[in-house]
């Protein structure tokens, strides 16, 4: 190490207002321009997490989310060299220190993680696509799934109810984000957990729906029947169209 | 070679709609790294319809705490991977205390902070197995300086072996910030060792500071100083810096034909009578 402790203590000194605002006595500065790193610093902050989580500003009053952001940056230590990262920490951050129970918001962990993974799913690496054709059988055929996606849990249903109504739901609830193959847009959708089940078993397994429809219904505790076929096949009908699946295995 | 800044408002533009026609595109490693779906494919495109050349922001060259090795291995697979003409990074620092602070933190013009910097351009050349060409930033207070800007600059380009950035608006801000002689300063600069060139615009904010803002147009005095500068060196390529204010791109195109002139006027004619 070149630097000596003076030099390092006056860049941590720096560094310190950046974060926090809060004067530093440093040597050989310029009265009056200190401000502007504080300034162009907080912008870059705010404007980053202002943009990944409209949402969670919406919702909250303008004070709540500025404490958000203020608490974070001073006390937190942001580790990612991409700023476009930089909204997973701070869900990180918060969901970390319960902040969301002590400010009285309980929601607030599932909203930013809500949030966040609409952008995870939009900018994360591409996944291999299998091969498939489009031409097959529901029941019949194993069913190729888009291999980029999500199934994430949530206590409270965020991405479904005004977060007036989602309050007083807490529970069990399962969201699926995906991202489709040619515009890569994002899109999402509820579950319950049976559907999560259907989903785990058929992309995990790469078993056909046949292969497993009665332990569908065993677990469900629904008869096996013309009834539950025809459900299995106006969800997954629904996935093909919606692109969550892309097809079917080539034989 | 009159190059643009890639940024995802005017991607399309560059790439689909060729409004705007650089030369070649530059872009932040960092904000496109490890990044798949629609995004991914736009660099795709541009790094086969573009030549390309990055410009860091992360790699705090002048702060105390050890490179994030790691993170360079990552880039170098990225410069290779998109076949990177010129890899360019701040004289500056952006973390503290382990932190990043994703802005540009002015280094205390000091020796041990020279000796520091050198060592570190020269280990991260050796892994990126490139040469690194560093700008000069632009700062709004020196910070415990001991020596001037152009002594600290000159000093580290000469030690590290690097090349020089020379971001002509920076000078420009910094001369009228720190009540110097922009020309005065880059005369003295090693100019021989200048890779690339960056020209923006900024914004007057109080009547003796200028900040560097990338969203505004390139102002005559700049021009001036860019169309000084370059006769006193050797043709390298050059970029227009602009980071936001995408609304009129007639105007912005308008800048690049300008540059393109101004290099025409000077750089082809001594080509042609060498």
């Amino acid at each position: 190490m070149h630097l000596h402790k003076e030099t390092i203590a006056i860049q941590e000194q720096l560094g310190e207002y950046c974060r926090t605002g809060e004067e530093q006595e440093l040597p050989g500065i310029t009265p009056g321009r200190m401000h502007h790193y504080h300034r162009l610093i907080s912008n870059v902050v705010n404007d980053t997490l202002h943009t990944a989580f409209p949402i969670t500003v919406a919702a909250l009053e303008k004070s709540q989310w500025e404490e958000l952001v203020q608490v974070f940056f001073s006390e937190g230590i942001p580790q990612t060299p991409q700023v476009w990262k930089l909204p997973f920490e701070f869900y990180q951050y918060h969901a970390g220190r319960e902040t969301g129970k002590r400010m009285d918001l309980p929601f607030l962990d599932d909203l930013l993680y809500f949030e966040w993974m609409e952008i995870e799913i939009h900018t994360m690496p591409d996944r291999p696509y299998p091969d498939f054709v489009s031409e097959g059988d529901l029941f019949q055929d194993t069913l190729v799934f888009n291999p980029e996606y999500e199934i994430i849990g949530l206590d409270y249903p965020v991405h479904t109810h005004p977060l007036s109504e989602a309050l007083h739901m807490k529970g069990d609830h399962f969201a699926l984000l995906y991202r489709l193959p040619e515009s890569g847009h994002v899109q999402f959708m509820a579950l319950s957990a049976l559907n999560v089940y259907i989903i785990n078993r058929l992309q995990e397994e790469k078993v056909a729906l046949k292969d497993i429809k009665h332990e569908f219904a065993r677990v469900a505790g629904i008869e096996s029947g013309r009834y539950l076929d025809d459900a299995l096949a106006k969800y997954l009908g629904d996935l093909l169209e919606r692109k969550m699946i892309l097809g079917f295995k080539k034989e | 070679m009159v190059g643009l800044g890639l940024r995802r408002d005017i991607a399309e533009e560059i790439l689909d709609n060729r409004i705007l026609t650089p030369d070649f595109l530059e872009f932040a490693p960092e904000n496109w790294m490890g990044m798949g779906g629609a995004w991914r494919r736009v660099m795709e495109r541009a790094v086969d319809l573009y030549p390309i050349s990055c410009h860091g922001l992360s790699l705090s060259l002048g702060s105390p705490e050890e490179i994030d090795w790691a993170f360079v291995r990552e880039l170098k697979g990225f410069l290779d991977d998109n076949q990177v003409k010129i890899y360019s990074e701040h004289l500056s620092y952006t973390k503290s205390k382990n932190a990043h602070l994703y802005d540009l933190l002015p280094i205390p013009f000091r020796q041990d902070a020279i000796d520091h910097v050198v060592d570190r351009i020269r280990r991260v050349q050796d892994v990126l197995e490139r040469p690194l060409a560093i700008e000069n930033v632009s700062y709004y207070t020196p910070v415990a300086a001991e020596m001037d800007e152009i002594e600290f600059v000159s000093e580290i380009v000469d030690r590290a072996n690097c090349n020089l950035l020379l971001d002509v608006n920076n000078v420009f801000v910094n001369a009228f910030n720190h009540k110097y002689d922009a020309k005065e300063f880059i005369g003295k600069l090693p100019l021989e060792r200048v890779a690339y060139i960056h020209m923006a615009g900024h914004e007057q904010v109080e009547p003796d500071l200028i900040i560097d803002t990338h969203g505004q147009p390139i102002i005559d005095p700049v021009y001036e100083l860019f169309e000084w500068t370059i006769q006193k060196m050797n043709p390298v390529p050059v970029l227009l810096e602009r980071d936001y204010n995408f609304e009129d791109l007639e105007q912005i195109q308008g800048e690049l034909t300008k540059i393109k002139s101004i290099l025409k006027r000077h750089w082809e004619v001594n080509h042609a009578s060498a």
